[in-house]
């Protein structure tokens, strides 16, 4: 197979679907590369790097698999061979009739914002890598743009408090955001209508706010979906009252498929601090703030809004070789170069299949997907690949039989017949002495048993030893058998009583260190302790 | 007499059952004990009083007899207990079980030799049954008595050899073990019948000894068989049996505190062992029959993909103090290395500085139930902050390091996921949902229950090689020295 990487064309477009590194990774899997001349320029890759890599440097529109980031212009559909498959962002809903021209030239079509959102796929997921330098960078354009520092300052020349910056929408551009302001001394809020976030929204160290109201927020596949206007009121309150100490705000709101949310309208955005800086990166899908311009810095009243739409573009060596490595990984999974295939019935590769050999594909009845989606996106700071993926989050251990209740239940019965019926017999045949002797030993043992469960397991050494200790009280056994003379009897006896001495003298003492030692948060105790067997 | 010493019996009854509950508490743990020393106090002065008021100064060499065994007992046990290290508590606990089976077997004997049950303590009713079934019933009260005692001794002392190191943890699984096992539970049973026939004590005498030397046989190969990852549940039975001992004994003398105590213990080391075995999802036969808990099953698990992360320990301290929430998972590794005391050092040093840090247990962690609890409370870590595996699972999503000290099995993902492996199904501490799990271990070999361990593998998980004390000693001047730093 043939890989073509062209050069982008949309205007701002940095990066490049395929580095060095990736082309050496294609070669492994049999294939050829064709990278177009000045394709990787803007990332600082020069073509005599892909060259040196293996790749050849010419025409790449004739390759079997067409690989890039934005979706095809116009008059980039036209250029590649029929049959050919397509990899790139396609987001159709943004521009009707792009699908269909496609399908029309027969081009199979891998939408890469499709890639399910599943642990498996992590490694291919775009949307993933990108909105998490995307949200990094939001923060570094916020400080390029706000006229302070960002870490608190106590200076000859005057005090600083921290820069506040509150981040709305925990995803995984508004957590890299989080952790990036963070890390540069900033105080940092976050809100989600996602109640999952919150857990990770203070695993970075940053305050979260909620609303009195409840109301879930959790979409499938770890989006949120859309609030009732009730819920939107109450937001609007929060953020008008947050404005007033805000000196910073991201917005990463979006809900798939639909237009961005506006969180903060005109009158919002009126309540910020003159210098205050809005970074909206939910531009490019309307914005979530009223007044953003995509792909523009706009000032109002003193308020500076951040419409970018290239924040991952902005960093393209970074972004192209995330980028290019998730491509990697979903042309990987396709097969090498003599088994290459596109496998209809993949979970993760037929979600993001629009088209395929002149038939437009419908979505995949949608699997539910699990709750935690959100929680396997690593974390900003050490993006995981795993080589040996741990088990799913909901692997129960799985408990045998001896743990079931019921059968708990009829052993416990069985036992208690048995025992029953065992004493019936000996009523019947044993001698009276024996059968009081069997009362008191069966009637012990319910007691140890009632008395025992409710050990807690730190203690299981000291009640061992103490029970040993107890169990000593055999002492008595060879006290009774001393008798006047000094017979083989009596010298049994006392040797009895002699072991049965050790255990009770040594398993007390035990019990009795070990409990000295059990004392909560004393850190005097362990040389008193430690030193106190050493004498 | 009678009725008195009835009453003290009852009494030191009745304080020992307080004495097992107060165990069951850490507040109360201490009063326990002292409820437990009261009752045996109460018990043995009560038996000497009442044995001295028996034979009034009939009995100069019975006296000193007595006397002699206490005192040197008493000085023996004392003087052991007092010398051994919390790390050789495993063996202590062992060793002590053999001498109650000794006891037993000994008092058992004794008992046969001169039945002197009559002369003193209860005197049972005048039987009402044909004298020969109360013969017979004397006799295999004697019979059951010398044979678990025996099981336990010889058990124990295997136990205590294989924890000791001197024996090795692996189990002898001799090829017909089950029949062995049958043959000589069979002859056990049937050397009952001549020595129940017997005419005379001297006539009984030498099945009796015969017998005795087969239980020891018996406990010694039933220990044998069992892997060494499995002796804490061994040692939990032979608390059980060392009390079945007792109680066996107290039907052969017709002590009804001997049946007591012994029963209270018995159940309470069975309950022990059940605790252990669920822990590990296995039932008690499949401990004691199974001859597992070793490398037997090894061949079922392939060697699980992917490369291992060393990281060395200025690297693993920088981890450490990047942090904020750390679990510590001790294993047997620290024990062997005696790290306890560094980890509690190192455990200092990091909360002074903010950080989170907790630990977290497994129900059979070390090679005695609650050895993990027991070194860290030598070491004086704060008992609140020690946690069981069910309270501290759930956190691991939200801990940012995990430090594995010197344990293996028990962090085992594929006792999740794995069904191939030897211990699939038991409970395990879900450490690799965590940002990051460091290792420490000596080499790459496998735990106790010879499994290859699929965690060392996954990509968050870093190793950190050597010895278990010196590598927590690096750590612990790494977080000490950036501190002043």
């Amino acid at each position: 197979m043939q890989i073509g990487v062209p050069k982008e064309t949309r205007p701002g477009e940095r990066r490049v679907a395929a580095t060095p590194d990736t082309v050496k990774t294609y070669l492994g899997l049999g294939h050829t590369v064709v990278v177009e001349a000045g394709a990787g320029e803007a990332s600082g890759i020069a073509d005599p790097a892909y060259a040196a890599a293996g790749a050849t440097i010419g025409d790449p529109w004739g390759a079997d698999v067409i690989i890039k980031i934005k979706p095809p212009t116009a008059a980039e559909i036209e250029k590649p061979k029929p049959g050919a498959l397509w990899v790139s962002l396609i987001q159709g809903e943004r521009e009707p009739g792009l699908l269909e021209a496609m399908n029309a030239k027969k081009l199979s079509v891998l939408a890469l914002e499709r890639v399910p959102r599943v642990t498996r796929a992590q490694k291919m997921d775009v949307l993933s890598s990108m909105a998490n330098l995307s949200g990094y960078r939001a923060v570094i354009e916020a400080a390029e743009h706000y006229q302070g520092l960002f870490g608190p300052a106590i200076t000859a020349a005057g005090a600083l408090p921290p820069a506040r910056v509150l981040v709305i929408g925990a995803g995984v551009a508004g957590l890299a955001a989080l952790a990036a302001a963070r890390a540069l001394g900033a105080e940092v809020r976050a809100f989600d209508t996602r109640a999952a976030a919150r857990e990770q929204v203070e695993s970075l160290g940053a305050k979260f706010l909620h609303l009195a109201m409840e109301e879930a927020g959790e979409g499938t596949g770890g989006y949120a979906k859309v609030m009732s206007s009730s819920f939107i009121a109450a937001e609007m309150a929060l953020f008008r009252e947050q404005a007033k100490d805000i000196d910073i705000v991201i917005t990463t709101a979006l809900v798939p498929g639909a237009k961005a949310p506006t969180l903060l309208p005109r009158d919002v955005v009126e309540c910020f601090k003159p210098g205050s800086v809005i970074v909206d990166m939910a531009a490019e899908q309307g914005g979530n703030c009223e007044l953003t311009v995509p792909g523009e810095r706009i000032v109002h009243n003193g308020i500076v809004i951040l419409g970018f739409t290239d924040l991952a573009s902005r960093m393209a060596t970074t972004a192209s070789r995330f980028f290019s490595t998730n491509v990697a990984n979903l042309i990987a999974e396709l097969g090498k170069a003599d088994t290459f295939k596109i496998p209809l019935d993949d979970d993760v590769v037929r979600p993001a299949l629009l088209a395929h050999s002149g038939d437009l594909l419908p979505a995949p009845p949608p699997k539910a997907p699990p709750k935690a989606a959100i929680a396997v996106v690593p974390p900003p700071a050490a993006p995981a690949r795993k080589s040996v993926l741990p088990p799913p989050a909901d692997a129960k251990s799985a408990q045998a039989n001896i743990m079931k209740p019921t059968r708990r239940a009829w052993g416990t019965t069985v036992g208690s017949m048995v025992v029953i019926v065992l004493l019936f017999v000996l009523g019947r045949f044993a001698p009276p002495d024996f059968l009081r002797h069997s009362t008191v030993f069966v009637l012990a043992c319910f007691v140890g048993w009632q008395v025992i469960w409710s050990v807690s397991p730190a203690l299981h050494t000291p009640l061992m030893s103490v029970t040993n200790a107890i169990s000593g009280i055999i002492i008595i056994g060879g006290m009774l058998q001393v008798g006047t003379d000094l017979d083989l009897a009596s010298i049994l006896g006392a040797l009895a009583v002699l072991f049965a001495a050790i255990n009770v003298a040594g398993g007390f003492l035990v019990t009795h260190r070990m409990l000295k030692m059990f004392a909560r948060g004393a850190p005097s105790t362990p040389a008193k302790a430690s030193g106190g067997h050493h004498r | 007499m009678s009725g008195f010493l009835t009453v003290a019996y009852l009494l030191a009854g009745v304080l020992f059952i307080r004495s097992l509950g107060g165990l069951s508490k850490q507040e109360t743990a201490g009063l326990g004990n002292t409820y437990g020393i009261a009752g045996m106090a109460l018990a043995i002065g009560v038996a000497a009083a009442s044995w001295i008021f028996t034979y009034r100064m009939t009995a100069p060499i019975g006296l000193g007899l007595l006397m002699a065994a206490i005192l040197i007992g008493a000085t023996v046990g004392a003087t052991m207990a007092r010398k051994v290290e919390m790390t050789g508590m495993p063996e202590l606990v062992a060793i002590l079980h053999s001498f109650v089976g000794l006891a037993a077997v000994f008092v058992g004997i004794s008992s046969y030799r001169a039945s002197r049950a009559e002369t003193l303590g209860q005197k049972g009713a005048e039987p009402l049954v044909d004298p020969i079934i109360v013969e017979i019933v004397h006799r295999s009260e004697i019979w059951v008595g010398v044979a678990v005692g025996a099981i336990t001794l010889t058990g124990s002392i295997i136990a205590w050899a294989k924890l000791k190191g001197t024996l090795s943890g692996k189990p002898l699984l001799l090829p017909a073990r089950h029949a062995l096992n049958a043959v000589i539970v069979l002859s056990i049973a049937g050397l009952a019948v001549p020595f129940m026939q017997a005419q005379g004590v001297d006539e009984g005498f030498p099945w009796l000894i015969i017998m005795t030397g087969l239980a020891g046989i018996l406990g010694a190969h039933l220990v044998l068989a069992i892997g060494g990852a499995d002796m804490p549940v061994v040692v939990s039975l032979l608390n059980s049996y060392s009390g079945w001992a007792a109680a066996a004994a107290g039907f052969t003398l017709s002590n009804d505190l001997l049946i007591v105590t012994g029963a209270l213990v018995g159940s309470s080391g069975t309950i022990l062992s059940i605790i252990m075995c669920r822990a590990m999802n296995r039932s008690i036969l499949n401990v004691v029959f199974g001859g597992f808990g070793t490398a037997e099953n090894k061949t079922s698990t392939a060697a699980p993909a992917g490369e291992v992360h060393e990281m060395k320990a200025p690297d693993v301290a920088r981890k450490l103090l990047e942090a904020k929430r750390v679990v510590i998972v001790p294993g047997y590794g620290m024990a062997v290395a005696r790290a306890q005391q560094s980890v509690a050092e190192m455990t200092r040093n990091l909360r002074d500085r903010g950080i989170e840090v907790r630990f977290a247990i497994h129900p059979v962690a070390g090679r005695l139930p609650g050895h993990m609890n027991v070194l860290l409370a030598e070491a004086g870590v704060p008992y609140d902050i020690v946690l069981e595996m069910e309270h501290i699972n759930a956190d691991f999503p939200r801990t940012d390091v995990v430090l594995v000290i010197g344990a293996n099995d028990i962090v085992n993902p594929g006792a999740l996921d794995d069904p191939s492996s030897p211990i699939y199904g038991m409970p395990v501490l879900e450490v690799w949902k965590s940002a990051m799990v460091v290792v420490l271990k000596r080499g790459m070999s496998a735990g106790y229950a010879g499994v290859e361990n699929p965690l060392f593998h996954i990509e968050n998980t870093r190793m950190l090689f050597g010895d278990a004390k010196k590598s927590i000693d690096a750590l612990v001047a790494e977080t000490r020295g950036s501190a002043a730093a």
